[in-house]
């Protein structure tokens, strides 16, 4: 046996074309060892792409929504000189100026969830207690991260000027922030997540938060308001004149009226007491509302994209032409900048860095699928080539050595398989059991050995005429060992010819039922790929999806066929004399 | 040679028997009674009954296996479960589809084939020798329903030039076979599956004709044919690719033979409505009679071409008849 394996490696040591092969074979059995290493996804996982995206309201239309960082955004603010700011996860700051949006570097880790600027001053505030401090002018790089003395995630802030803001967060967590005393925290009174705050001057402003909590703030102290809602608040804004506006889950809009109209102050929370549910045209969340202008007109963004305007005295749905979350907003000069998005299912990506073949209509990974197919490939492609060998050899051999009634009948039934169409009888295999890879390799198996066998007995018909198994035979041994000690080994380089052979047409073969849909589901193969794309219809935009898997194909079986090139030179010597 | 044919022609009958055998066993291992297909398809109880006798279906098993054979005998070969409408009729259509496909391109491949390959011979140890194998080789390694699916992707939806799908561009009226192929409609709906097709069969008669050719003209007569001042390319073409040609004509018929029943993926690609797409849709709707009847034409065209072979190689070769008979 190694004699001959030594003689094969010398034969397509000889060749560079079946070098080539050989190292391509080599190449994909690597590929498939180690598969679960080289996919960098679940083949089966859909995947999800975030993104940051911004639009503009410039108080007659919406524009184009605009993809403005690669994370989340979950809050904005619009500043005077029509620049703007968005913050999101992982510490992105996003800054438009002159209608350009540029993804700045993130001076911090932590998500932002909250931000205002007010005059000169821009704060943003997030998780684990984080503040960041900036100036208005100055580039968000040279911005300042101020840690709170709280692990709590901050959700809001408010900014009055350059010298007062009030930040909230989760379990009732409120922090002051003053330009000669920095952070404070204070004591709310509450345990419930704040969600929202809007100042009206610096010791003066409105808070609220899950489970309809309200709090009026005052100078340093939080007064509760009583009996608003039980529905969690995430929004609130306050008009010029003093009319306060609440939003929340569930399509909660609250509006109360200026307090100075029945005589209180907006700081007691007992003045704030003729609280007026509006009807909402949706009913979902609301993620935070701003007026425009004056207090007639105002705009709530939310979930899933939707918008709604007030215009006298009525709410209606706005379309903002986008329909992922939008989860925080700035205004100024009735202008809105909104900012959101949410992982959304990546489907039909092109190839990116990070699917490098990108997704299919699922949203998975197709890198990974065509590495898991290597797989499929050699496993069944070599199972079913081992057994044609196996039957072919074996029939060759028994049909030419027993010339009279045995291998004419051996014959005959080989003449039946040649009757076979193997696609059209794997079909029917299928349709009588059930699609598995075993369906698949038998299908294979048991019709394409025809050929192996006729091409071994014809070679067996001629070695059996030859004096040496005349001598054996006079010797005294017994016919099985003259077949298989004697003339077996001269049709040995035949028969790892047929094995490459068979091994490139049942790799073929396998494709080509996974393509019909005759493997079994959640197991990838390249065939089976092709399958899926063709079945979902989305193979005529997404032309990643269908080259990979066709040149692994490709690339597999033509290295057998190279490989299978120098074995027909070993046992056909005629070959490499002529060419 | 008359003896040959007589035993040819009983074996082709032995073989076409034993296939028969094999898929009604393996019909009624899938599927006991299938009438029960019909029960949900909401046929009325008579009709089943009528169904039933008519496949002898009450019958003992082996009585029915000669109902079924006695059937097909009579052309019957039962009512599609999917067209309500006997499966003979659609199955002779269908096949006459398949085959207005497949032979242009098998036609195509093995007269560009075997010239390509003399061409390579022609040109052996230099470099076009070797990229042409290796093209051989790659063209066929390409799964030709991949090759068919970057096709229309090129050639159908990117540049839209040609259509992608099926025979003729619907709707059409067509009086018979011949109405529907003869028109400019049909050709432009051929090109697409037929070069996909043709690209993929070239090349084995490509490189068995190199082969072969390599073999051939290290023979004497070819030594003559220089010494007698013929060009080369009349003894490469007129003198040695004659000679080279028999195993080149057996492939043919192989190929033919096969490719009616071995290209469904062509049709289901190009959704050619062929013999090999309609036993892909009658699988996926579980209808038995259609896919048991394009089975057997499909085993039948194979074994017919294949005797054919073996008549014109007994004809080219007459060492064969003789060898045959003698065994």
């Amino acid at each position: 046996m190694s004699t001959w394996l030594r003689s094969i490696w010398r034969a397509i040591r000889a060749d560079g074309l079946a070098l080539t092969g050989l190292g391509l074979l080599l190449g994909i059995i690597t590929i498939a060892a180690a598969a679960p290493l080289l996919a960098p996804h679940d083949p089966n996982e859909i995947n999800e792409r975030v993104e940051g995206v911004a639009l503009l309201y410039d108080g007659a239309s919406w524009g184009e929504p605009e993809i403005v960082a690669d994370q989340p955004l979950n809050a904005a603010t619009l500043l005077d000189d029509a620049g703007g700011v968005a913050v999101g996860e992982a510490g992105r700051i996003a800054v438009l100026a002159d209608e350009e949006w540029e993804d700045a570097a993130p001076v911090t880790d932590a998500s932002l969830v909250g931000l205002d600027a007010d005059s000169s001053t821009v704060i943003a505030v997030g998780a684990e207690g984080t503040a960041v401090h900036g100036q208005v002018a100055s580039a968000p790089e040279e911005w300042e991260v101020q840690g709170l003395d709280t692990d709590a995630v901050l959700r809001d802030v408010s900014v009055a000027g350059d010298e007062a803001a009030l930040a909230v967060g989760d379990d009732g967590t409120v922090a002051a922030w003053d330009a000669t005393h920095g952070w404070e925290l204070l004591d709310s009174g509450v345990d419930a997540h704040l969600r929202g705050v809007r100042l009206t001057g610096p010791g003066e402003g409105v808070v609220v938060g899950e489970q309809g909590t309200v709090l009026a703030y005052a100078d340093g102290a939080l007064d509760p308001v009583p009996n608003v809602t039980f529905r969690d608040l995430l929004g609130v804004d306050v008009a010029d004149d003093g009319t306060v506006l609440l939003v929340g889950e569930r399509g909660t809009i609250l509006r109360h009226p200026p307090v100075t109209e029945t005589g209180g102050e907006l700081s007691e929370g007992g003045a704030l007491g003729a609280w007026e549910e509006m009807r909402s045209p949706e009913s979902r969340v609301y993620e935070d509302v701003r007026f425009l202008g004056g207090a007639d007109t105002a705009l709530a963004l939310g979930e899933r994209g939707i918008a709604v305007g007030l215009e006298d005295g009525v709410w209606e749905r706005v379309d903002t032409g986008y329909s992922r979350s939008l989860l925080g907003m700035g205004s100024a000069d009735g202008r809105v900048l909104a900012v959101g998005t949410e992982p959304y299912q990546n489907e039909l990506a092109a190839p990116s860095a990070d699917h490098w073949f990108g997704t299919t209509h699922l949203g998975r990974d197709i890198f990974s699928q065509t590495i898991w197919g290597s797989r499929t490939a050699l496993l069944v492609g070599g199972l079913a080539a081992l057994m044609v060998t196996l039957i072919g050899t074996n029939i060759g051999l028994i049909a030419g050595y027993f010339k009279g009634r045995t291998g004419g009948l051996l014959m005959r039934f080989v003449d039946v398989m040649y009757a076979l169409p193997l696609e059209a009888f794997a079909l029917i295999l299928v349709l009588i059991f059930r699609p598995s890879l075993l369906i698949v390799i038998l299908a294979i198996g048991l019709v394409t050995w025809r050929t192996t066998a006729r091409l071994i007995r014809a070679q067996v018909l001629s070695l059996a005429e030859r004096p040496f198994v005349k001598a054996a035979r006079v010797a005294g041994a017994s016919d099985w060992r003259i077949l298989y000690v004697h003339i077996m080994p001269n049709v040995l380089p035949l028969v790892f010819l047929q094995l490459a052979v068979a091994m490139a047409f049942a790799i073929t073969a396998e494709a080509t039922l996974s393509f019909l849909g005759l493997g079994p589901p959640g197991v990838y193969s390249w065939g089976g790929i092709l399958h899926e794309a063709r079945l979902s219809g989305a193979w005529r935009v997404a032309w990643w999806w269908i080259i990979p898997p066709g040149i692994m194909i490709m690339i597999t079986v033509v290295a057998v066929f190279f490989i299978a090139r120098a074995l027909e030179v070993l046992s056909n010597p005629r070959l490499a004399t002529k060419s | 040679m008359r003896s040959y044919l007589a035993a040819r022609i009983a074996q082709l009958v032995l073989t076409f028997f034993v296939i028969l055998t094999l898929v009604f066993f393996l019909f009624r291992l899938g599927l006991p009674d299938p009438t029960s297909a019909l029960i949900t398809e909401g046929l009325s109880q008579e009709d089943i009954q009528r169904t039933r006798e008519r496949f002898g279906l009450d019958l003992p098993v082996w009585q029915q296996y000669f109902v079924f054979l006695g059937n097909l005998f009579t052309g019957e070969l039962g009512t599609s479960f999917h067209y309500r409408a006997p499966v003979g009729f659609i199955v002779v259509d269908r096949l006459l589809n398949t085959l207005a496909m497949m032979l242009p391109a098998i036609l195509l491949a093995y007269t560009l084939g075997p010239a390509l390959g003399v061409q390579l011979t022609w040109k052996r140890g230099r470099g076009i020798e070797r990229g042409g194998i290796t093209l051989g080789l790659i063209l066929r390694s390409a799964p030709v329903f991949w090759t068919g699916m970057l096709a229309i992707f090129v050639f159908g939806v990117g540049l839209g030039i040609l259509p992608t799908s099926g025979m003729r561009t619907l709707p059409y009226e067509a009086s018979g076979f011949f109405d529907k192929i003869l028109t400019l409609d049909f050709l432009r709906h051929l090109i697409l599956p037929m070069l996909v097709v043709a690209a993929y069969y070239i090349a084995l008669p490509m490189l068995i004709m190199r082969n072969t050719m390599l073999e051939v003209i290290g023979d004497d007569f070819i030594e003559f044919c220089r010494a007698r001042g013929f060009s080369e390319a009349r003894t490469m073409y007129r003198h040695a690719a004659r000679n080279a040609l028999l195993p080149v004509v057996t492939q043919a018929a192989v190929t033919t033979g096969l490719a009616v029943g071995g290209q469904i993926v062509v049709e289901v690609v190009f959704s050619w409505p062929g013999l090999g797409r309609e036993m892909f849709q009658a699988v996926q709707t579980s209808d038995y009679p259609m896919a048991q009847a394009t089975f057997i034409f499909m085993a039948g065209m194979i074994l017919v071409l294949n005797f054919l072979v073996d008549l014109v190689y007994g004809r080219l070769d007459p060492r064969v008849a003789d060898a045959s008979v003698r065994s």
